[in-house]
C-alpha cells in the first residue's frame, strides 16, 4: 500500500515537474529573445521623456525596398536594413543629474556579460562622465545582434539592432532609424579585433 | 461660383475619404466605446486640414476629444492596438512628464506600410483630451521618419526639448 502511495506520489511529481518545463519553454525561448531589457524598461518611470521607436519585420524590409538605390548612403543603409530582425531604441532624458545611477548602468552592462556576447567598445569619459559600450552577439561565429547603452548625465539611450551586421557597417547605421551616430574610429578598431 | 463648387468639392472629398477609412474610423470608434467619451464636432474640419497640412503630409483625418480620461498608456495603447488591423506596426512612441504641472503626455505613432507609401497614425495623449491623427508621407517626409524617427514624432506631437 505504501508503495502504491509512493507511486502515486512519484508520478504526480512528475507530471508536475513536466508541466513546469512546458510552461517555462516559451519563457525561456522569451528570454532569449529579449529586445528590451526589463531594467531599460524601469527607467522610463523616472524619465522626464521617453522616447521608444520599434522597427522590426515587415517595417524593415519595407524600408529598405524604400531608400533609394541612387543615393549611395542610402543604398549602403538599404542593404544593412534588409538582412536586419530588428531595431529597438529606448531614449531617456532626465530632469536633473544623477536621476538614474551607475549602478542603474551597470545592471543594464551585466546583462550582457554572458555567453554569446562581448564587449567590444566601451568609452568613458572622466570630463562629463559621458559612458558608451557596445556589446556583439555571436552566433555560429557569427555577429548575430549589436546592443549599444549611451549613458549621459541627463541622457540615457538603448539600442538592440538585431540580425547580422559587421562592425565596420554600424557606422554606417548611425544617424539613420534613431541611432546614435558613433565614432567610427573606435569601431574600426573593434573591428580589427582591438577590443576596448 | 466656381471657387464655391472648387470649396463643396473638396469638403465633399474630405467627407468621402473620411466615410471610407476603416482604420481611422475603428480607433476613433474604439476610443469612444472603451472611454464613453465623443470626438468633437468641428465644422469645416476637412477644408480646414487641406489648408492646414504640413509639408509632406496628405490624407490628413483628425478627431480630438475633450474630457477624456485615459487611465494609463498601456491602456490607450491595448484599445487602439486591438482596433488596428494586422497591416499596422507599432513604430514610436513618446511619452513626457512634467513634474511642476503634473501632466503627463503620451504620443503613440503607428505605421502602416506598402509599396511607396507609409500611413501613419498618431494618437495623442494629454491629461485631458486625446487626438488621433491618420496622414500619409510624401517620399521626402518618410526619408525624414526613418532617419530620426524620434525627433519627428517629438515635432509631431508638439514635445519639445528644452535644455535646462
Amino acid at each position: 500500500m505504501a508503495q502504491m502511495t509512493n507511486k502515486t506520489t512519484n508520478k504526480k511529481n512528475t507530471s508536475k515537474m513536466l508541466w513546469l518545463l512546458l510552461l517555462a519553454c516559451p519563457l525561456l525561448a522569451r528570454a532569449q529573445d529579449v529586445k528590451i531589457p526589463p531594467d531599460v524598461e524601469k527607467l522610463s518611470a523616472r524619465a522626464k521623456e521617453t522616447v521608444e521607436v520599434t522597427m522590426d519585420g515587415p517595417m524593415l524590409r519595407w524600408a529598405s525596398k524604400f531608400l533609394s538605390a541612387e543615393d549611395p548612403d542610402e543604398e549602403k543603409a538599404a542593404k544593412l536594413v534588409a538582412n536586419l530582425k530588428g531595431i529597438y531604441v529606448r531614449s531617456y532624458e532626465f530632469d536633473k543629474d544623477g536621476a538614474y545611477s551607475a549602478a542603474d548602468v551597470e545592471a543594464l552592462r551585466s546583462q550582457f556579460h554572458s555567453p554569446g556576447w562581448s564587449r567590444v567598445v566601451g568609452v568613458r569619459s572622466e570630463r562629463n562622465g559621458d559612458n558608451v559600450d557596445v556589446f556583439f552577439k555571436l552566433e555560429n561565429d557569427k555577429m548575430a545582434g549589436i546592443v549599444i547603452i549611451s549613458a549621459e548625465a541627463r541622457e540615457l539611450t538603448f539600442v538592440n539592432i538585431v540580425g547580422p551586421l559587421e562592425v565596420d557597417q554600424l557606422a554606417d547605421l548611425g544617424g539613420e532609424f534613431g541611432i546614435p551616430k558613433l565614432n567610427s574610429k573606435s569601431l574600426a578598431k573593434a573591428g580589427k579585433g582591438e577590443h576596448k | 461660383m466656381k471657387s464655391l463648387r472648387v470649396l463643396l468639392l473638396i469638403l465633399c472629398c474630405s467627407t468621402l475619404s473620411h466615410a471610407g477609412d476603416n482604420d481611422f474610423r475603428g480607433v476613433v470608434h474604439a476610443i469612444e466605446g472603451h472611454y464613453g467619451v465623443h470626438h468633437m464636432h468641428i465644422p469645416l474640419m476637412g477644408f480646414a486640414l487641406w489648408i492646414a497640412r504640413p509639408q509632406g503630409v496628405s490624407g490628413l483625418k483628425l478627431a480630438l476629444f475633450e474630457n477624456f480620461n485615459g487611465d494609463s498608456t498601456e491602456d490607450v495603447s491595448r484599445v487602439v492596438e486591438n482596433s488596428l488591423g494586422p497591416d499596422w506596426y507599432p513604430f514610436v512612441r513618446v511619452r513626457s512628464r512634467n513634474s511642476v504641472m503634473g501632466d503627463d503626455e503620451t504620443t503613440l505613432i503607428y505605421a502602416s506600410p506598402s509599396e511607396g507609401r507609409l500611413r501613419m497614425m498618431i494618437v495623442n495623449v494629454e491629461s485631458s483630451e486625446a487626438t488621433v491623427v491618420e496622414l500619409k508621407l510624401s517620399d521626402r517626409a518618410i526619408k525624414g521618419w526613418l532617419k530620426e524617427p524620434g525627433e519627428e514624432a517629438e515635432g509631431q506631437s508638439g514635445h519639445h526639448h528644452h535644455d535646462d
